[in-house]
């Protein structure tokens, strides 16, 4: 900008701006050349056209070589499906596997499109809700497809592991990844079916106060699990923000959020009225892994499962 | 004097009337019938009676509080500066406010430190430190230039909401966000009797001490030199009005958070009504603030139940057209 300035103040803004002009264009030009040369290559390896969960039409190549997640949970899904070479890189927040902190980061918020681009991912991988639609039409602009998940329930995470498969051309090994968590699922399903379900209230975040609310798939782990939300009312937002008299009203049993002894120094000191709830009173109060409660990943059976040991 | 008797009495009854909705109102269903008996007899057991008198209630309150100093505040703060834009945040209180409790979010995870919960805590702080930097810059050898004082305000204020935005941006979960952004658009929902006293304390000794001050306050609206020709020490005069403001806009917004427009729109309403000299401005303007506030808190929880919608978005969304009007009236005039 200072530079630009000068130029013009000595007069020399004619020759100069023209010539810089010319010089831009021409770098544009072989720029673009080099460009399209690129994406013609794997042109000629073919690609298809598949819909992905929002119902968008991604245009991805057969045999995608290389491949990365915007999300965490995605990232482990890969981990569980694709072959781990292909996998080029990982957000700041991807910290599972072990094998994923190997990989190169690149940061999604705000996300960085020159290393995305730099990094030439073939297809990538995003999660509806945290991979917004804005930055779905940049990525799309710089020519990578991005193809996006989205789950309500347990069955739908499953589902996208096998729908990764058939796109990474993996299906032997997501279905049985799936399988295995399929299994593992209905013996914990049987082992908790029964009418005694405690009413179980999660929460996000104090100050407001936020829940995991009824169109969560956190609901439908809780069935696995032997539980069921207490929150009953669907709201907007999957995560609500509630009231104290919401919470007196609802009266849950059990709360996740932390453990007993730092939720009573801090959920509790600032809304004492919550402390008449059945799940202050019996002191079923419970602290569970963030990431387990949080992404729909391969690991949602372990969640379960750790909700369950809570619950019983 | 028998209008503003008359205006008094009927923000009196619309307060009643308010309040009694708004104890009725909830996720609970409540009837007026058990209203009266949560409040004449109260049984600690019966969950919709504890949520009445110590959810609800207090609720209320806090929302009437709020409303009422932030009117009372915009009246003084708009005879301070003889300027009809000002409202009380010209001080840089709310932004100060805003920036003090986004620290305590970005910095405590628990948000409570020794069992102190510490959003309005930070908050204060952060109104009486800019305050105090605006005052400092805005007077001469003691003596306060009304309009560099506004003009400080307007530019720091600007300093410390880009702050806030890089508090922001650099936050690392959606969830600090949520709290910054709820914060700054203020709410009733934390309201607790073990607070509320703070607030009313600061009102109330405002409201007494310019009950007495009144006549002062009225002349000052003159311009600063007639008054001075009137026998009017401005110089003292405006230093009560600065320190009033500063502490009664402080410990409202350091618990409701920074609710916009009620500080503008009120006192302009009170003076067309009474007329700019009326002795009982001050406790009408308050009044009529406070009773803004319910209403708008009602309409809130009635639009978006449970939690209800911010109450700064609603304050402008019903306050302005009304304000429009007020201002297209022909016949009223700022002083």
């Amino acid at each position: 900008m200072v530079k630009l300035f000068s130029v013009t103040k000595t007069g020399a803004s004619g020759l100069g701006s023209t010539f810089r002009f010319w010089l831009g264009f021409i770098c544009l030009l072989s720029f673009w050349a080099c460009e399209s040369k690129k994406t013609s290559a794997p042109a000629s390896s073919a690609f298809r056209t598949v819909t992905d969960d929002l119902g968008r039409t991604v245009n991805l190549p057969v045999l995608p070589k290389r491949v990365m997640a915007l999300t965490p949970s995605l990232t482990e899904m890969l981990f569980a499906v694709a072959d781990t070479a292909s996998i080029i890189a990982r957000t700041q927040n991807c910290d599972f596997p072990a094998a994923a902190l190997t990989k190169p980061v690149l940061n999604n918020y705000p996300m960085d499109y020159e290393r995305l681009l730099a990094l030439k991912p073939d297809v990538v991988f995003a999660t509806d809700g945290i991979i917004s639609m804005e930055v779905a039409a940049q990525v799309q602009k710089l020519g990578i497809p991005i193809y996006f998940q989205t789950y309500d329930s347990v069955a739908d995470i499953i589902r996208g592991i096998r729908s990764l498969g058939v796109l990474l051309h993996r299906e032997t090994q997501a279905n049985a990844v799936a399988d295995s968590l399929q299994t593992q699922l209905n013996q914990l399903a049987a082992d908790t079916a029964g009418p005694n379900r405690p009413r179980v209230l999660a929460i996000t975040w104090q100050d407001p106060i936020y829940v995991y609310g009824r169109n969560t798939v956190f609901s439908d782990k809780l069935r696995y699990a032997g539980g069921q939300n207490a929150v009953t009312e669907v709201f907007a937002q999957p995560y609500p923000a509630l009231t104290r008299e919401y919470i007196l009203k609802m009266n849950p049993e059990v709360i996740i959020g932390s453990d007993f002894a730092k939720m009573e120094k801090t959920f509790f000191s600032l809304y004492p009225e919550l402390r008449r709830i059945k799940a202050y009173q019996n002191k079923r109060i419970y602290q569970v892994t963030d990431d387990l409660m949080s992404r729909p990943s391969p690991r949602v059976v372990e969640g379960i499962a750790e909700l369950k040991a809570v619950l019983r | 004097m028998k209008k503003a008797f008359v205006l008094l009495l009927l923000l009196l009854l619309l307060l009643t009337l308010g309040f009694l909705l708004g104890l009725k109102i909830g996720s609970l269903p409540t009837s007026y019938a058990t209203v009266f008996a949560a409040l004449f007899e109260y049984d600690a057991q019966n969950a919709t009676h504890y949520s009445i008198v110590n959810l609800r209630l207090p609720r209320l309150l806090l929302a009437f509080l709020t409303g009422a100093s932030l009117a009372f505040s915009g009246y003084l703060m708009q005879a301070l500066v003889n300027n009809a834009l000002a409202d009380p945040f010209l001080l840089g209180t709310a932004s100060g406010a805003s920036l003090g409790a986004s620290f305590s979010f970005f910095l405590f995870a628990d948000l409570t430190l020794m069992g102190l919960y510490l959003p309005p805590f930070f908050a204060l702080l952060g109104s009486f430190a800019v305050t105090l930097v605006v005052v400092l810059l805005g007077s001469r050898r003691g003596q306060l230039i009304p309009s560099q004082m506004l003009l400080v305000g307007v530019a720091l204020s600007s300093l410390l909401t880009a702050l806030v935005s890089l508090l922001m941006f650099l936050s690392d979960s959606e969830s600090q966000l949520k709290s910054v952004v709820f914060w700054s658009m203020g709410g009733f929902e934390k309201a607790d009797w073990a607070t509320l006293g703070y607030p009313a304390v600061a009102l109330a000794s405002g409201l007494v001490l310019f009950f007495f001050l009144q006549r002062h306050l009225s002349v000052l609206l003159l311009g600063a030199e007639r008054a001075e020709t009137l026998g009017v020490d401005v110089r003292f005069i405006r230093w009560v009005m600065l320190v009033t403001v500063s502490v009664v806009t402080g410990f409202a917004v350091a618990f409701s958070g920074p609710v916009g427009f009620v500080g503008l729109m009120v006192p302009h309403l009170t003076r067309a009504l009474l007329g700019t000299t009326n002795r009982f401005n001050l406790l009408a303007c308050a009044l009529a603030g406070g009773l803004f506030l319910v209403v708008c808190d009602l309409i809130s929880r009635w639009i978006y139940p449970p939690a209800g919608m911010p109450v700064g978005i609603v304050t402008s969304f019903f306050g302005v057209p009304f304000f429009v009007y007020l201002l297209r009236r022909k016949n009223y005039r700022f002083s």
